[in-house]
């Protein structure tokens, strides 16, 4: 007889009392849902003690469980240090779910279109709260998430891991990098600034080279949306990021975790004889189960990695937004995101068709194929000489490709260009202009010269009147000035009279230098140069800066100007007998609230 | 040791764990409680530099007509760096001060009535001692301190509409001293801003001579982004001063907005001449016997009035000062002494030549100059009486030049002008001044 028509915890109460029939119903609660464990297990685990009924209820999870079922119930001691996993395989699975949370976050704020992506950028950082946290550590996590693993790889390399049986572990494992470095590098594109768009229009443009040249057109195309990267191009690369690369990923994670389960983690080499795997046979002396020493010892890492990102976040990195995206202006310095440099610097060896496509393909196939190559039985590190080498040989040519890939190596530059953007630049890649830091105050409106740091503190003053005199009696100057001005549309009466930089003004004095410095760097191909610092209000809260550069022609080849013996470098002169006047010239708007502030 | 720490024992880890649990709770607190000033910082900063953005697009793109301080040029386009478009009142005080005197009279006049007739109705003597004295002390302000105080206000008012002439006379009007209600606007200043850069106003060509401000959006066929849009009118609206405006920043306005009727275009009134022949055009003249006016044609090239095909000319514009084509002053004298001695010119007079270079600018350009500057539209914006008035009026910068004094005189000389200077290219008296 039931107290309601049909049974229910009303009877449990009535017949064993409240608190009893309570404790019950939970407790079952609590079994069902770890799928094995009672309240009473749980504590006993969490204690560090024994189980106290058998079978042991700690296995039942991983038996019965979903979430479970794909890690392996017990783990051999040898493995449970730091060496040899470092625990960057499971950081690696905690980057998958860190990234897929936070990119859930920023999802609800983005829209793919090249109308409205970056006003959602301003809106994030702008608007939403916590929303620059969650850009910050979406961002960073993406970048330690491509450098986790390709630890986690290189580390299964120096230990032998891929050896049989766990081939197609490794295999699955380089799907996984690419999958990673894609998730990554089309995650790049969506901000829609600057750095988005040239980022991801030099690695599409890769694709391109693809022979034959119909193929090649044909995949752009596919990639891009369209002949230049806009509504269509953002929106697939925003599908990739979303969709296809983490369903991959997802999917091939699980094929990885399956193989783990089905070959068990491999040992540290020394623990076992060569030849030999056993890591499935680990003496119950040697065993330590998931539950509760992985476990904890799993979820502390991920607290651990948690906080130090959110620290570093708070205090010690922001993810960069650059200016709108705008395919007319190709900044300079554009690089690939930092994974993907060793491929720009390998084309600049040449052949985009071999450097660009073949090159990276064979190290893609190298690395899947590598546990199929290198079958030799041993996991020992000094019976493995040729495998360590190839390891060492394999990072420094990386290394050493990444490093071509910068815009310092290799790179043409142009010496006027060079100078004015080291001074003018927008903000972008963690530097920015010298004239954009200087403090609002700081900024006397005036006209200044190079001359003065050229002549030395003590014949500053000198130096400026003779500037001054120069521009009033040399009518090819003065004029090529003006001139310089008008195209810049800058408004000012006739020449304006420079003087000194005024006492207090530290930081514009500063810059000044830097110009000098980078003038007088470049000396031999801006030969006998000097540059002008114009600086007005513009607008009430508005000053502009005006940099004039003029040096006088001397002959060039590619690399730089030709010299005399005596490294003079060699002038032109025109029909007169008179050098050429080269000028060069750049301004910049400074806001009194712009906040600026010098990368250190 | 941090193995044996972290790893081997079970209550570390947990320990460890719940440390950092709470490290993040913490660092995610500090992050919340400073969120508000941060993104109020990030918005101001964003703002800050959307301005800066707005002045390099300004430069690049808007300098050449709306001048590089945003003051306009005369003939070309508006100012934007202008009380008028910010809606600035400069009379506000003066209203301010009127209104406050009119109701002043207004509660006194009715409160004498209200007095007058509690007299009439019978008080007590002390109450008509009081209101007698109250009635007298009313008449005297309303008579003598309000009248005094309302002179006052109107010569203040005079004095002011006295500093602002010379912008009433370059078409400011002090009451639509608005832009936005001059254009019947009802939406914000933005608004209005963003509007017009995106659709631009191709239907202005009438007033403004042929410039017009173009559809600079994407969206509308034009080079610009929406955002580099928000830019601009970041940087434009960075102009207003508030209540900072002042009688020198309405001065040193070059031109004001216009509007059909008031300093725009006018209904044509005469045809315009069609062809860029000048001979034929100068035969014409002679033929209709068509006399030029220098005070008109003064205007037309001031663009103080419209021609009679309707259109304002924004000759001094890029003339005046020789801002980008060759300067007002001295025009005839500089005709007859340098274009005229070029070989390319010979058997030119004077008059042909500067007919030739209104109608047809880009058959000779002055060395220095740019071809393609001025624009080729001007035989359907000027009439036959137009380009008489023109020259005429050109016929002024000569410093030599001698006013008619009657009009037959000038009809005279402006009919035989042509023939009588077909071989003569050296510089003689006008033939106005020759009687």
């Amino acid at each position: 007889m039931t107290i309601l028509p049909f049974p229910s915890i009303l009877d449990d109460i009535k017949e064993k009392g409240l608190k009893k029939a309570l404790y019950e119903g939970v407790d079952d609660v609590v079994q069902r849902v770890t799928a094995g464990m009672n309240i009473q297990d749980i504590r006993e685990a969490l204690r560090g003690e024994a189980p106290s009924r058998r079978p042991n209820p700690r296995l039942q999870p991983h038996a019965d469980g979903f979430w479970l079922h794909m890690r392996p119930s017990f783990f051999h001691r040898d493995m449970t240090g730091i060496y040899p996993t470092f625990r960057l395989g499971w950081l690696s699975t905690y980057f998958v779910v860190f990234e897929t949370i936070t990119g859930m976050f920023l999802m609800i704020w983005y829209t793919p279109s090249p109308q409205v992506a970056y006003a959602n950028m301003l809106n994030i950082l702008g608007n939403v709260p916590l929303g620059q946290l969650m850009r910050d550590l979406h961002r960073l996590g993406a970048e330690a998430m491509v450098l986790i693993v390709w630890l986690h790889m290189l580390r299964t390399f120096m230990t032998g891991s891929y050896k049989k049986p766990r081939q197609f572990t490794w295999f699955t494992g380089v799907i996984l990098l690419i999958a990673t470095m894609f998730l990554s590098f089309s995650g790049y594109l969506l901000p829609w600034d600057q750095l988005a768009l040239w980022a991801v229009t030099i690695g599409a443009s890769m694709v391109e080279a693809t022979p034959p040249a119909i193929v090649g057109e044909n995949l752009n195309l596919l990639f891009r949306g369209g002949p230049e990267i806009a509504e269509n191009g953002l929106l697939r690369f925003y599908l990739l990021h979303v969709l296809l690369v983490p369903a991959l990923l997802f999917i091939f994670t699980g094929v990885h975790y399956y193989k783990v389960i089905v070959h068990g983690h491999s040992l540290p080499p020394r623990s076992e004889n060569i030849g030999e795997d056993t890591a499935k046979r680990v003496p119950l002396e040697k065993r330590v189960y998931f539950i509760p020493d992985i476990m904890t010892s799993e979820i502390m890492w991920v607290a651990v990695t948690t906080f130090i990102m959110i620290l570093l976040c708070v205090w010690f990195y922001h993810a960069p937004l650059e200016n709108h995206a705008d395919p007319q202006v190709t900044p300079l310095g554009t690089t690939a995101p930092w994974y993907f440099l060793w491929i720009q610097g390998a084309l600049k060896l040449g052949d985009k068709v071999l450097w660009g496509i073949v090159f990276p393909t064979v190290v893609i196939v190298l690395l899947m194929v590598w546990p199929y190559v290198d079958t030799t039985p041993s996991r020992r590190y000094a019976d493995r000489k040729w495998a360590m080498t190839f390891c060492f040989l394999f990072i420094s040519i990386m290394t050493a490709l990444s490093y071509m890939g910068l815009p310092e190596y290799g790179v043409a530059h142009v010496a006027d260009q060079d100078v004015l953007h080291l001074m003018t630049m927008e903000p972008a890649h963690g530097h920015m202009g010298k004239l954009l830091p200087i403090p609002y105050d700081q900024l006397v409106p005036g006209a200044y010269t190079t001359l003065q740091i050229r002549a030395g503190e003590e014949n500053a003053e000198a130096a400026v009147g003779a500037f001054n005199v120069l521009l009033q009696s040399d009518l090819r100057i003065g004029e090529g000035m003006s001139t310089q001005f008008r195209s810049a549309y800058l408004t000012l009466s006739g020449i304006p009279r420079f003087t000194e930089v005024p006492e207090g003004a530290y930081e514009l004095h500063h810059a000044l230098e830097e110009y000098e410095h980078a003038i007088q760097h470049f000396g031999a191909e801006l030969y006998n140069g000097w540059g002008v610092m114009i600086i007005t209000q513009d607008q009430p809260d508005l000053k502009r800066v005006d940099l004039v550069l003029m040096w006088e022609d001397v002959e060039r080849t590619e690399t730089g100007a030709v010299r005399y013996v005596d490294g003079r470098p060699v002038p032109i002169v025109d029909e007169n007998g008179l050098p050429v006047l080269r000028w060069a010239t750049d301004h910049v708007f400074i806001h009194r609230d712009a906040a600026y502030f010098a990368a250190h | 040791m941090l193995q044996r720490m972290l790893v081997e024992r079970i209550e570390s880890r947990i320990l460890v764990g719940i440390v950092m649990f709470v490290g993040i709770m913490i660092l995610i607190g500090w992050v919340a409680i400073n969120e508000n000033p941060r993104m109020a910082s990030f918005t101001l900063q964003f703002e800050a530099r959307a301005v800066e953005r707005g002045g390099g697009l300004f430069a690049a793109n808007c300098a050449t007509c709306h001048g590089t301080d945003g003051l306009g040029i005369l003939g070309r386009a508006p100012a934007l760096n202008s009380p008028h478009l910010f809606g600035y009142d400069f009379f506000a005080d003066i209203k301010n001060r009127r209104s406050v005197l009119e109701a002043e009279r207004t509660t006194l006049t009715n409160e004498r009535t209200d007095l007058a007739i509690e007299l009439a109705e019978g008080a007590s003597d002390r109450r008509r001692v009081e209101i007698e004295a109250r009635l007298a002390e009313i008449n005297d302000r309303l008579n003598v301190g309000i009248e005094a105080d309302l002179a006052l206000v109107q010569s203040d008012e005079d004095a002011l509409n006295n500093s602002i002439l010379t912008a009433v006379d370059l078409g400011y009007d002090p009451a639509t001293f608005s832009r936005l209600t001059q254009a019947n606007w009802g939406g914000t200043l933005d608004a209005y801003l963003y509007t017009t850069l995106v659709h631009g106003r191709g239907q202005n060509a009438q007033l403004w001579g042929g410039n017009v401000m173009a559809a600079w959006s994407q969206q509308a066929g034009g080079p610009l982004r929406s955002d580099q849009l928000r830019d601009l009118v970041a940087y434009i609206a960075n102009w207003d001063r508030g209540d900072g405006w002042t009688v020198e920043d309405l001065l040193s306005v070059r031109q004001f907005a216009i509007v059909p009727g008031a300093g725009g275009g006018d209904a044509p009134t005469a045809p315009p001449v069609g062809t860029d022949d000048e001979v034929a055009v100068l035969q014409q003249i002679a033929d209709a016997g068509i006399i030029g006016d220098p005070n008109r044609g003064d205007q037309l090239y001031h663009r103080r009035a419209a021609s009679q095909a309707g259109f304002r000319l924004g000759c001094a514009g890029c003339h005046e000062g020789a801002v980008q084509g060759p300067s007002t002053d001295g025009t005839w004298e500089r005709t007859i002494n340098e274009r005229l001695t070029d070989p390319l010119l010979a058997g030119y007079t004077p008059e042909q030549y500067l007919v030739e270079s209104i109608l047809a600018p880009g058959v000779y350009i002055v060395s220095g100059y740019q071809a393609g500057v001025m624009p080729g539209n001007y035989p359907e914006q000027l009439s036959l009486q137009d380009v008489a008035d023109l020259l005429a009026y050109l016929r002024t910068t000569d410093p030599n030049y001698v006013p008619p004094s009657t009009q037959d005189q000038a009809n005279d000389g402006a009919l035989e002008q042509p023939t009588q200077q077909d071989n003569a290219p050296e510089q003689e008296p006008p033939p106005a001044a020759a009687p």
